[in-house]
């Protein structure tokens, strides 16, 4: 981390380095929170180990951050992580984990609960950066309540060996919530699994994928809205294949159980434009330059 | 004594296994403006995309040289670095790019100011997607901006003029004038029409048709002329024939 300073709560392999608790804030790590506060207990299930507590009880004008390192080779971090947001606070949140070298064959788990009170809004930016050799499963859960807001962008740019990325979102009522997943894939093996599940009335949720299959990847991503209440809900996944080697599986999936909720979907996988690509090159680029370029934009969401 | 730029021989190119340039011959000097008029489909744009290496059009016969290099094979981009910029006509849209990106990447040299940043018209167009949803005329402009950032020998404008009003033809004659033709860039200017001949004057013009340039004469008010007056058909019979 260039500048550990600025990172409210920052781990390396398992030590927890640095934490920085601002006005309004309660930063623990988690089994220390475990200790302290019992009503936390039926959030992490079970005594955790290691990762971060986030409690934010009053307004934060500024973005909180998290990181988690691993710098020494076959570290097997264990997370569990709890963030609360009290009500009507606007809060916006930046997330990395990643490896500092491309060799260490480390594994990452971790397990997170985010909880936004009534009337919150919640903007998480999460970066993973992995080496060849890593093994890395998040398994987040956002339990959204009345009136809330999720903006989820999960940035994954450097995957490791095998990412197994499951999130799922529980809707309150009024709540909205936009989960944008974009992973560059390359000599990786990525499972994807998202789930919205729109349990509050007028409740909204949109999952957007854009999903890369560079060299010997493997992707597959099973995205599900699930409406149980009358709310709104959209998948939006694409796959774009650069390379020969590489395979994309899309499964969207929506179950609609109330007669009353809208629910849509759209996938598609193509592969780079032969036409955006000759018209790059004439513009002076080289193939990959052209391809990356493309690609860049791909991934903008 | 001027040196030549470009030079095409006998240049024969199949698109989809069908013969669209059928021997054609010419060649532009250093700092010369050659305009080249043709009805569609005569092979006008299939010329430029094979003067740039689109692997879509395939080269079955002749040679294409830049200063005395022989450039026939060479990639797209290689082209380019060597000076050849193109101006495209109906370019493709590239989501998730801004224009400014694009620009800023093609840049010769790198360290070179964002060009559009001089020119109004492009100022608003560098901070959107290439291409997308842009009307005809911002397309043109920001054709003209690529062209203008690659700081080429030879620039080719592919149907530059087509779909522009009077007022912005004007302004984009301007920009060519002061940006490409004062600084001594050489220009081959593709037209439907021939409005744009009005403002930058070219020292030669010549009329292709069914992929060859049947004619070449100095003065362009009088091949616009005849064309105006006969249609294209009429060219094969001009006094100016190039025979």
């Amino acid at each position: 981390m260039r500048n550990a300073k600025s990172v409210h709560f920052w781990q390396v392999d398992h030590e927890v380095r640095n934490i920085f608790e601002v006005k309004g804030t309660v930063i623990l790590s988690s089994p220390q929170a475990w200790q302290r506060f019992k009503w936390t207990k039926k959030f992490f299930e079970e005594k955790p180990k290691e990762g971060f507590f986030i409690w934010i009880k009053e307004q934060v004008n500024f973005p909180l951050a998290t990181c988690f390192t691993i710098a020494s080779p076959k570290i097997f971090q264990d997370l569990r992580n709890l963030l609360v947001i009290e009500k009507n606070l606007k809060i916006k949140l930046s997330g990395v984990c990643h490896t500092q070298k491309n060799n260490l064959a480390g594994r990452h788990l971790a397990k997170g609960k985010l909880i936004l009170k009534e009337g919150s809004a919640l903007e998480y930016n999460h970066f993973h950066y992995w080496g060849e050799k890593d093994f890395v499963l998040p398994d987040y859960q956002f339990i959204l309540g009345k009136e809330t807001s999720l903006i989820y962008n999960y940035r994954n740019l450097f995957p490791p060996e095998n990412l197994q990325l499951v999130t799922t979102i529980f809707s309150g009522e009024n709540s909205s919530s936009n989960l944008n997943l974009v992973i560059n894939g390359k000599n990786t093996k990525v499972n994807l699994k998202e789930t919205i599940f729109l349990e509050g009335k007028n409740s909204q949720g949109i999952v957007r994928l854009r999903l890369v299959g560079r060299k010997k990847t493997e992707i597959e991503a099973i995205s599900k809205i699930f409406a149980k209440a009358p709310g709104k809900g959209h998948l939006d996944c694409q796959g774009l294949l650069i390379d020969k080697t590489a395979k994309i599986s899309l499964i969207p999936q929506l179950i609609c159980q109330n007669k009353e909720a809208q629910i849509t979907h759209e996938a598609s996988i193509g592969k780079t434009s032969e036409e955006e690509l000759t018209y790059l090159r004439m513009k002076g680029l080289t193939e990959k330059e052209a391809i990356d370029l493309i690609v860049s934009g791909f991934l903008k969401i | 004594m001027e040196r030549i730029l470009l030079k095409i021989e006998k240049l024969k190119v199949k698109a989809n296994e069908k013969e669209i340039l059928k021997g054609v011959n010419f060649q532009i000097k250093e700092g010369e403006v050659l305009a080249l008029l043709g009805p569609n489909a005569s092979g006008k744009s299939t010329l430029c995309q094979a003067i740039l290496g689109n692997p879509k059009y395939k080269i079955t016969q002749g040679k294409i040289f830049l200063s005395g290099k022989e450039i026939t094979k060479f990639p797209p981009e290689k082209r380019v670095k060597l000076g050849i910029a193109l101006a495209w006509q109906a370019p493709p849209a590239i989501k998730g790019v801004k224009l400014s990106q694009l620009v800023k990447k093609i840049s010769q040299p790198p360290t070179k100011n964002l060009v559009g940043d001089e020119i109004e018209e492009g100022k608003d167009l560098l901070e959107r997607e290439v291409n997308v949803g842009f009307s005809g005329g911002e397309k043109k402009i920001s054709e003209l901006l690529q062209v203008i950032a690659l700081n080429p020998k030879l620039a080719i404008f592919d149907e530059i003029d087509s779909g522009l009003d009077i007022k912005r033809l004007e302004r984009i004659s301007k920009i060519i004038k002061k940006e490409l033709l004062d600084k001594k860039v050489s220009l081959l200017l593709i037209t439907h029409w021939g409005q744009i001949l009005n403002y930058l004057k070219p020292n030669l013009t010549s009329v292709m048709l069914d992929g060859k340039i049947i004619c070449q004469a100095k003065n362009h008010k009088k091949v616009l002329k005849i064309i105006k007056k006969y249609g294209y058909e009429k060219c094969k019979k001009c006094p100016f024939l190039a025979g």
